[in-house]
């Protein structure tokens, strides 16, 4: 008799409570419980998403998350001022208990992400899946391969050995090139004519400020507009499968895999430190993380202004390719094999520029 | 749940949650001791201060020692040496040679010559070093 | 999704997962395998932090600040003012530039014992302490700087190695610095031999070269980079073979304590003319406690038996030398009987170095006399005792045999009868001008073959055993050798059968040597010996003294 009377005490207990939440949080349960199911749970995936080079969509994605996790707890210790960032950074390496771990997860992580994104955007372009009316969602994942690369330049500036400070000065130089607004962007960076402890405390800024909200914002609007729109499918007929529990069994592969991987990256080849910046002394070979290599190398081949124009023309046709596709092919009739031809170019060229600028010297 | 779970399925369900609990505790654990810094204790390592026959009895000295400031005294017992950090709340104490007394001046604590309060507001007497004499030599254990 | 493949996921899940949790586990591992650094923290504070930052500042002398960093001194916050501190009337006194700091240039043994005091003393009491006194006695100069040599050449010479006993003006006696070096004053550099061998070194002390000779140094050269110098003072050296240091000063718990003192556990003084006992008034112990506290550090390895038998027959060597001494300065008297320049104040049986600077050294006679004691003599004593094989024999009594042999030449050329006499000598016996030592048997084992044949002195002088015991016994009773020493030999003596290896026969393999050997003989003989070149005669004729055409047409 008592447990029964407690249980209804209990209920009663429990539904008083809950009306007490509702009036203050008015909130309907009903509606969103419904779209919680359409949209995460039920979401058809096609089965052509077991594939894994599918997956590297939620690759960036689950690496961002770690970056921005990682990079919380690496501020805990981290100076932004000229005279401390590179002690507070061996500081982090050599002496915090695990701050080898937490600063290889981020580093290496960086390294990940852009080799994800590049695979992504390769995928992508060979699947065709920004044909229309997926034009957009191209546009801003184009957005989001430059944040990301700025992402990679400002985090290491933030170190402040040698490589750090000169690579952002020849880096900000070379956007002070850039044609109209090229000093401008020059100065607002540097927060100066040269690089001063106001740059090192702008790229933070940017780092840790302004970019992680315009990434998130730019992740977001991705997300929806692919869920929007949904994932296409191959062929018309393509049985699907839900996402919750299988494709969200992936992703937790996926993250415990990149876990395990950055974690081994990590012992096996452990973040260096270098020497500490010295703007009195200029080192023989300065170079860009390796990302940028083609970039860097094509720009040293073409006449520097040749170069600037050159590659702002590929980054807009970069940026509106979807849209230039669809000119190639229903106007200009290009044959639809050039697609290939013309990835498998840029491919090429990209990956001939890395591997030259990487043996060099 | 339409059917039964098999034996099967039921250990291959238990040896994906252990696992997965597990890499989560040991990766939880890893993190927070990346944020919770251990204060291990610093290892004690001996430096001589002073030379006998440099304070007479009834004296005390101002040392600084790696940016910390001691004082020496010289009692009729021996040798003391305090930290020069009131123990209320953390400012530097003075030798009043002429009132032969440790004076806080920030809430007017005062300590006598072997470190003890005498009155005032601090809690209890002021920190001291371990004292080792050898021959002439007044070495302190210093952390 | 079928619900295999689900399974499939989640498995693959977990097995991620455990790859995971091995991960985070070397993480883990490697977190804590990374040695947090016991680098010993530096502090530069007060009057020290002056000094450096100016010196700093000047560029002077800064590499020494890095050698003080590495100091113990630093670690234990002794800084350049604590050691470097002066009055204004000191002897060193020195005022530093721009600055109100008055220091010391030259910090003395009397600073070093502020802290050092039981070493500073048991330094003062060692001999090193007397290395410039005997360089130059009060009232007398060793002559080599007085007479023969430049000063100049000797401020660089001996001068450099004898101010480890320099006089101070501010009454301390030594360098410390000339083992520890300055400013790291580092405790495993002064344990080096080499460091020792810095002075004990060259034709009439070559200690460091006897050391590596021996096969303590042969041992110290194969595994000394793996041993750990900076052993605690006072504890077991961690050697598998002895240093100079080792023997010398260090510890052999738990009776023998470290010292300073290198002269505390010398039996024998033997660089001088003569080799004596040393006395009681160096250490304030008899040469037997002496010896026997050596004998504990050669323990720590060696059997008792093989230690002191060694160091019996080390002992009769050092009385050996004393006979030939004896003998020569006997000749040299004979040689003043004959109107020779030598005069007697000289040749007293010791040394009056007071003669010295009104003649010597230009004749040859005297130097040979010189060398015979300060070089070849000081080789043959030392090689004996250190176990350095070459010099006791072909650096050692060899040359001092030799010595011996040009000075009877010479007194042969200058008339001296006993002298013509001993050369026109065919008696085989004729090199032991003096009464001989000998021990049955040596140190090392026993030979089947060593001590035979009629052609050994040992078989061929009568009554050899007899004689050599009575002259041993004398020895014992003017107290040169020890009550045990006395027994060992007692012993040795009654087994001198076995010890010479007498009963037993060589092995059947000698024969096959000896076989080869003669073969070889007859072989240079008929191949060698008689071997004549195909242009014939020799080039020249003692006939002729001008170049013999015919020859040379041939």
């Amino acid at each position: 008799m008592v447990r029964i009377k407690n249980k209804k005490i209990i209920n009663m207990r429990r539904e008083k409570f809950s009306e007490w939440i509702f009036k203050r949080f008015p909130i309907d349960l009903q509606k969103i419980s419904e779209m919680w199911e359409k949209v995460f749970v039920k979401e058809p995936i096609p089965e052509h998403m077991k594939n894994w080079f599918f997956a590297l969509g939620a690759t960036p994605l689950v690496l961002f998350v770690f970056q921005a996790i990682t990079g919380i707890l690496l501020t805990l210790y981290y100076v932004p001022s000229p005279d401390r960032a590179y002690e507070s950074v061996r500081y982090i390496t050599e002496e915090v208990k695990f701050g080898f771990w937490i600063r290889g997860l981020h580093r290496w992580g960086s390294n990940l992400m852009v080799i994800a994104v590049i695979l992504h955007i390769v995928r992508v372009f060979f699947t065709k899946g920004y044909k229309a009316p997926r034009e957009l969602n191209w546009i801003i994942g184009s957005f989001l391969l430059i944040i990301t690369l700025t992402f990679c330049f400002t985090g290491y500036s933030l170190i402040y050995n040698q490589l750090s400070y000169w690579a952002t000065t020849v880096g900000t130089n070379m956007i002070g090139e850039i044609p109209f607004v090229g000093k401008f962007l020059l100065l607002l960076i540097r927060g100066g004519i040269d690089v001063t402890h106001n740059s090192l405390i702008r790229l933070y800024n940017l780092h840790i400020g302004l970019l992680p909200t315009l990434m998130v914002v730019m992740i977001v609007l991705h997300i929806v507009l692919v869920r929007l729109h949904g994932v296409s499918k191959v062929y018309p007929d393509e049985p699907t499968y839900s996402f919750y529990p299988e494709h969200f069994y992936t992703v937790l592969q996926i993250m415990l895999f990149l876990l395990v991987a950055l974690s081994t990256l990590t012992i096996v080849f452990p973040p260096g430190i270098g020497e500490p910046a010295d703007p009195n002394n200029t080192p023989l070979h300065i170079k860009p993380e390796w990302y940028f290599f083609a970039v860097y190398s094509v720009l040293k081949i073409l006449p520097l202004k040749f170069g600037i124009w050159f590659m702002f023309f590929v980054l807009l046709v970069f940026i509106f390719w979807p849209f230039i596709d669809e000119i190639l092919l229903r106007r200009v009739k290009m044959k639809p094999s050039l697609h290939y031809i013309v990835g498998i170019a840029v491919i090429l060229i990209f990956l001939f520029f890395t591997v030259y600028e990487t043996i060099k010297y | 749940m339409d059917e039964k779970e098999t034996r099967r399925d039921f250990i291959i369900r238990i040896f994906s949650v252990i696992g997965f609990l597990g890499s989560s505790i040991l990766l939880l654990r890893n993190i927070l001791l990346y944020i919770f810094p251990k204060v291990t204790p610093k290892k004690e390592r001996k430096i001589l201060i002073a030379r006998e026959e440099e304070l007479k009895i009834g004296e005390a000295k101002l040392l600084t020692i790696s940016d910390k400031d001691l004082y020496i005294v010289r009692t009729q017992q021996g040798y003391k040496v305090f930290s020069a950090i009131c123990t209320h709340l953390g400012c530097k104490i003075k030798w009043e040679a002429h009132n032969n007394r440790f004076y806080c001046p920030c809430h007017k604590g005062v300590f006598d010559i072997n470190g003890k309060v005498v009155s005032g507001p601090p809690p209890r007497d002021l920190n001291s070093y371990r004292v080792e004499v050898s021959g002439k030599l007044i070495y302190i254990w210093f952390v | 999704m079928e619900a295999k493949e689900l399974k499939l996921q989640k498995v693959v899940v977990g097995a991620t997962a455990y790859l995971l949790i091995i991960v985070l586990i070397l993480v883990s591992a490697f977190e804590v395998s990374k040695s947090r650094a016991t680098e010993p923290k530096v502090d530069i504070s007060g009057t020290t932090k002056k000094c450096v930052d100016c010196h700093l500042n000047r560029g002077v002398a800064v590499k020494l600040i890095d050698e003080w960093k590495a100091s113990k001194h630093a670690q234990q916050n002794i800084g350049c003012y604590e050691c470097h501190k002066a009055e204004q009337n000191d002897w060193d006194a020195f005022k530093c530039p721009e600055s109100d700091i008055i220091v010391a240039k030259h910090p003395t043994p009397k600073d070093c014992a502020e802290c050092h005091e039981q070493q500073v003393k048991e330094f003062e009491n060692s001999k090193h302490a007397i290395a410039q006194m005997v360089m130059k006695a009060e009232g007398a100069e060793g002559p080599d700087r007085a007479v023969f040599e430049p000063l100049i050449a000797t401020k660089h010479g001996c001068e450099q190695c004898h101010n480890i006993g320099n006089y101070w003006p501010d009454g301390s006696i030594g360098e410390c610095d000339a083992c520890h070096s300055k400013h790291q004053f580092n405790i495993a550099q002064a344990r080096r031999p080499e460091t020792c061998g810095e002075c004990h070194i060259g034709p009439d002390h070559p200690h460091i070269e006897i050391f590596m000779e021996s096969k303590h140094g042969n041992i110290y050269v194969a595994f000394s980079n793996k041993w750990d110098w900076n052993y605690k003072v006072g504890e077991q050296v961690p050697f598998n073979a002895p240093t100079c240091a080792t023997c010398h000063m260090s510890a052999a718990p738990p009776a023998i304590k470290s010292t300073h003192n290198v002269s505390e556990r010398l039996a024998w003084e033997s660089q001088s003319p003569f080799s004596i006992r040393t006395s009681q008034y160096w250490g304030n112990k008899t040469w037997q406690e002496k010896r026997e506290q050596m004998l504990s550090v050669c323990k720590q390895c060696h059997s008792k038996s093989f230690a002191e038998k060694y160091m019996l027959i080390a002992d009769l060597n050092m009385l050996q030398y004393n006979e030939i001494w004896k003998t020569i300065v006997e000749l040299i008297k004979k040689f003043k009987n004959y109107g020779l320049t030598i005069t007697d104040e000289f040749f007293d049986g010791e040394l009056k170095l007071t003669s010295w600077p009104k003649e010597g050294y230009d004749e040859e006679v005297e130097h040979l006399v010189y060398r015979t004691w300060h070089h070849e003599g000081r080789r043959f004593r030392h090689g004996a005792i250190m176990m350095g094989a070459d010099f006791t024999q072909w650096h050692g009594i060899w040359d001092l045999q030799e010595n011996l042999v040009k000075l009877m030449n010479k007194a042969a050329e200058h008339g001296i009868p006993e002298a013509k006499r001993w050369i026109a000598s065919k008696d085989p016996n004729k090199f032991f001008l003096y009464p001989i030592y000998d021990v049955p048997g040596n140190p090392w084992g026993i030979s089947s073959i060593l001590y035979k044949g009629g052609a050994l002195s040992m078989n061929r002088i009568k009554n050899y055993w007899e004689k050599v015991y009575a002259n041993v016994k004398a020895a014992y009773e003017k107290g040169f050798l020890s009550e045990e020493q006395w027994k060992l030999y007692q012993e040795l003596y009654d087994n001198r059968d076995k010890e010479l290896g007498l009963p037993y026969s060589p092995p059947e393999i000698l024969k096959e040597h000896m076989k080869v050997l003669a073969e070889e003989a007859k072989y240079v003989k008929e191949n060698v010996a008689t071997f004549t070149l195909p242009s014939s005669s020799p080039y020249y004729t003692s006939n002729s003294t001008k170049y013999d055409k015919k020859v040379a047409k041939k």
